[in-house]
């Protein structure tokens, strides 16, 4: 044996190497970049019948790679025991080529752990993830022989290795105009490269940083669909090196663009640079990057153990179900290719009873004070590990007698499993953030955690139901909302024996009074009351001064469920479903609308509504001048459709047809999912496209259609303050003076409404 | 014991019983309303016996609607006398 040596550093890069084994880069303590190997042997699975399984054995044999055949018993989570060929591959490289292959052969037998992602299989070995610090021992060749991993992905603090990033960004969005300019940034200074000299001077410079520098991570904006391939293409033309990679021997791998649909809506992604020994990231084909930026994607790699350059590029589910399948592997369950699951038939009042979503009141409509908020954190994901739903606990068609809530096994199902230290990292989070003060160095990194936790236990309540998820049954999916409308109704059954009024029920949110109850010490036995008898954790969201319930605008004595708007104790306004939130409404009533909720979010009990009423009557005075003025920018006016048809099944006067007509005949044309552009004016055919070659005149804009637009804005949040629409008018467009204040003050005391008075006073 | 049909009563209470998940999504003073209907029911529970319907629970909700019409006749008296009072 040669001899053996230590090093201590952080995991930067892990892949299968071309040249066999498993390469890994470690951001040394020592400050330098190590490049190790490692033996790692991969093996997956093959179920099926003997004859099947005998001539797959045969094909193997014939095949020229290294590997190992046996036939072995292996777990799978539905089933049971199951004898299966396991085929150990020695270079982990092969496998994927060859399973390929395989499948193409045979593609009716039963493939499992056959198409993991490598990282994943390493760290259900090694406990390895992205940035881990390791202390590794190697001999004379860089080969590992053994690998400790010193953290886990489930500390709150854990440092970042000291990383040498490199920032790349051209001056303009390449799909508008041809970039003139490359920004380039270290931490050593920052310079400009003018991207219209030759292409030789510009890789020459490049590379020279990338040679001197050496970063770790490069940066980019547009990296993925714009920059990086130009640059290569260059490289490729003049023949100059580029060293983008770290890793000479890999070669950097390219993605292509793809659209998919999901949650609902189209969406694109585009193509993909990925780099070896060094990470890319493009900030704009990075997921959810304006969310929780870099620090959001190393706890995301950390978490999941998908590779960083992975990680910033997929949705969320995709790393929960990384999560499950290391799970699985660290306990040699197998993990199926395609999964094959059915769901079993139910009878027809079954399904009645099971197929509910989350538990839904209709709220009181009208204003209420002191009012609390309660949430369950995290209700699904709390629900499937503490009444351990998975997909191979739930017992098929058993239910509590009592309860009529869906039986489970004894033994901790892999979800569960899986989700316990996540969510108990996202509640500890929780936590601190509460506690913590916003200047504090970790706030930040802390927030950013908490939004990367987020998107993925959001996304795990999915994935128990959707049928393309390797360990997805709907009859989990349901079992949850079966206990989530159960613990709701529990919490509102301990609210109601405390005395509490229950204003309205939301799938996970409460919201109650009582007189008595105005500060966060006053709910805390509710609190603690629901947490026994649900044994969810609940928290406080907050205590609104004043919360509204808005009616449905068909009718006004029929409440909506998701229609709110309130003001916490903090000053934190709340808004569901009003214009404010939507996206069609044009920028100018939005904003409108926001101004006079913040005026109104002074109103309490110490401050009377009268003080703030002369204030929001000069704000939409003004406003409406400005508007007949036309002292507003154009494009604050514009409304935004997003089209759900083909173009041409708008037919007709409608806005959305008149708009598609107009950018039709100027040779524009939308596909479903994209938006139209619009706004309103003067005369025929009162629609003016936004997006034609030309902007509309300022002065063809429809006036009177925005003020309308901005009054009914504005009569959603005053009107549960008492207002009519009609007093509204007369209030707003009426040349009288207000009132004296102190005969407001007693008629808001006694909830009539101030401005009936009006008419009765003597006019100034 | 011995019947082969089952007694008012317990059609009654299995009737109420069917509407308990009902029952429980409703708010606190909604399932007081609630409770206060049965129990009007429940005073022709004889009547319903008699009757010996095919669907019992139609002849609950005829019970309800009875004293809840029985109510509606006592509060128009009500309102006529504070009337007659009030013009004289």
């Amino acid at each position: 044996m040669s001899a053996a040596s230590e090093l201590t550093g952080w995991l930067l890069d892990l892949y299968p190497s071309p040249k066999g084994g498993v390469t890994l880069w470690l951001i040394g303590e020592d400050g330098k970049r190590h490049q190790l190997h490692q033996k790692f042997p991969v093996t997956f699975y093959i179920a099926g019948k003997n004859e099947q399984l005998r001539d797959v054995w045969r094909y193997l044999k014939a095949q020229p790679v290294p590997m190992s055949l046996s036939r072995t018993e292996r777990r799978d989570l539905f089933s049971g025991m199951t004898t299966v060929l396991a085929v150990e591959v020695e270079h982990p490289a092969d496998q994927p080529i060859l399973f390929n292959a395989l499948a193409r052969q045979f593609p009716d037998l039963t493939y499992y752990d056959a198409d993991l992602q490598f990282s994943l299989r390493h760290a259900a070995v090694h406990g390895t993830f992205p940035l881990a610090k390791c202390k590794v021992t190697i001999d004379e060749a860089n080969w590992i022989q053994s690998i400790e991993v010193l953290d886990s992905p489930w500390d709150l603090d854990l440092p970042l290795p000291p990383m040498r990033i490199l920032t790349l960004e051209p001056d303009v969005d390449p799909s508008h105009a041809e970039p003139k300019k490359l920004l380039v940034r270290t931490s050593r200074g920052k310079y400009i490269i003018d991207l219209s000299i030759s292409p030789r001077a510009i890789l020459i410079d490049l590379q020279s940083t990338l040679s001197i520098y050496d970063p770790d991570l490069v940066l980019t904006a547009y990296g993925d669909t714009w920059l990086l391939p130009y640059l290569l293409k260059l490289s490729d033309e003049t023949g100059l090196p580029l060293s983008l990679n770290r890793d000479a021997d890999h070669p950097i791998h390219q993605k292509g663009a793809r659209s998919y649909f999901a949650y609902g809506q189209v969406i694109y992604r585009g193509q993909q640079v990925h780099l070896f020994g060094r990470l890319h990231i493009d900030i704009y084909n990075a997921v959810m990057y304006h969310d929780y930026g870099l620090e959001g994607v190393w706890e995301l790699a950390r978490i999941t153990s998908l590779p960083v350059q992975t990680v910033a590029r997929v949705s969320p589910g995709t790393g929960i179900s990384a999560m499950q399948i290391v799970t699985a592997l660290k306990q040699s369950i197998l993990v199926p290719w395609h999964k094959q699951q059915v769901e079993s038939l139910k009878t027809a009042y079954e399904l009645l009873r099971a197929d509910m979503g989350g538990l839904v009141f209709q709220p009181i409509i009208g204003k209420h004070e002191d009012v609390a908020e309660v949430d369950f954190i995290s209700m699904y994901p709390s629900i499937m590990v503490h009444f351990n739903i998975s997909p191979e606990t739930i017992l098929s068609g058993r239910h509590d007698p009592e309860t009529g809530l869906p039986l489970t096994k004894p033994e901790t199902g892999l979800v569960p499993q899986t989700l316990k230290p996540l969510l108990e990292k996202r509640i500890a989070i929780k936590g601190e953030l509460l506690t913590m003060s916003k200047w504090d160095i970790r706030y930040k990194h802390y927030k950013a955690m908490s939004s990367a936790h987020k998107w993925l236990l959001v996304t795990c309540f999915g994935y128990l139901g959707y049928k393309n998820a390797r360990f997805g049954r709907i009859e989990a999916h349901e079992a949850v909302t079966a206990y989530g409308r159960d613990a709701l109704l529990l919490a509102k059954e301990a609210a109601e024996d405390m005395g509490y009024e229950v204003l309205h029920l939301y799938v996970d949110g409460m919201w109650v009074k009582r007189t008595d109850c105005s500060e966060v010490k006053d709910f805390e036995e509710l609190l603690d009351d629901i947490l026994i008898r649900t044994g969810l954790p609940i928290s406080l969201d907050g205590i609104y001064k004043w919360v509204a319930f808005l009616p449905s605008r068909m009718n006004r004595k029929v409440p909506v469920a998701n229609r709110y708007f309130g003001v916490f104790q903090s000053g934190e306004i709340k808004m569901r479903g009003i214009e404010t939130r939507r996206h069609d409404t044009p920028l100018f009533i939005s904003r409108v609308q926001l101004e006079i909720l913040q005026v109104l979010a002074m109103v309490s009990t110490d401050n009377k509504l009268s003080e703030v009423l002369p204030k929001i009557r000069n704000l939409l005075r003004g406003r409406i001048q400005a508007i007949r003025e036309y002292r507003i920018p154009l494009h604050e006016f514009v409304v935004r459709q997003t089209l759900s048809r083909t173009s041409n099944e708008y037919r007709g006067t409608s806005s959305v047809a008149t708009a598609i007509r107009q950018l039709e005949a100027a040779g524009k044309s939308l596909r479903p999912g994209q938006t139209v552009r619009f706004v309103y004016t003067l005369g025929h055919p009162r629609i003016y496209a936004w997006d034609l070659p030309t902007l509309p005149d300022t002065r063809s804009l429809d006036t009177y259609r925005y003020i309308e637009l901005l009054m009914r804005a504005v009569e959603t949040v005053l009107a549960p303050f008492g207002f009519s629409r009609k007093e509204l008018d007369e209030w707003v467009f009426d040349n009288v003076q207000t009132v004296p204040l102190w005969s407001l003050d007693s008629l808001v005391n006694t909830r009539s409404n101030p401005l009936t008075v009006k008419r009765t006073l003597p006019r100034a | 014991m011995g019947r082969t049909l089952k007694s008012i009563t317990q059609v009654f209470l299995e009737e109420e019983q069917a509407f308990a998940r009902f029952r429980r999504a409703l708010r606190r003073s909604d399932q007081l309303v609630l409770d206060d209907l049965f129990a009007s029911a429940r005073q022709h529970i004889a009547a319903a016996a008699y009757a010996s319907h095919a669907l019992p629970f139609e002849v609950f909700l005829l019970s309800m609607l009875l004293e809840e019409h029985k109510e509606v006749i006592r509060l128009r008296q009500l309102v006529e006398e504070m009337q007659n009072e009030r013009s004289k």
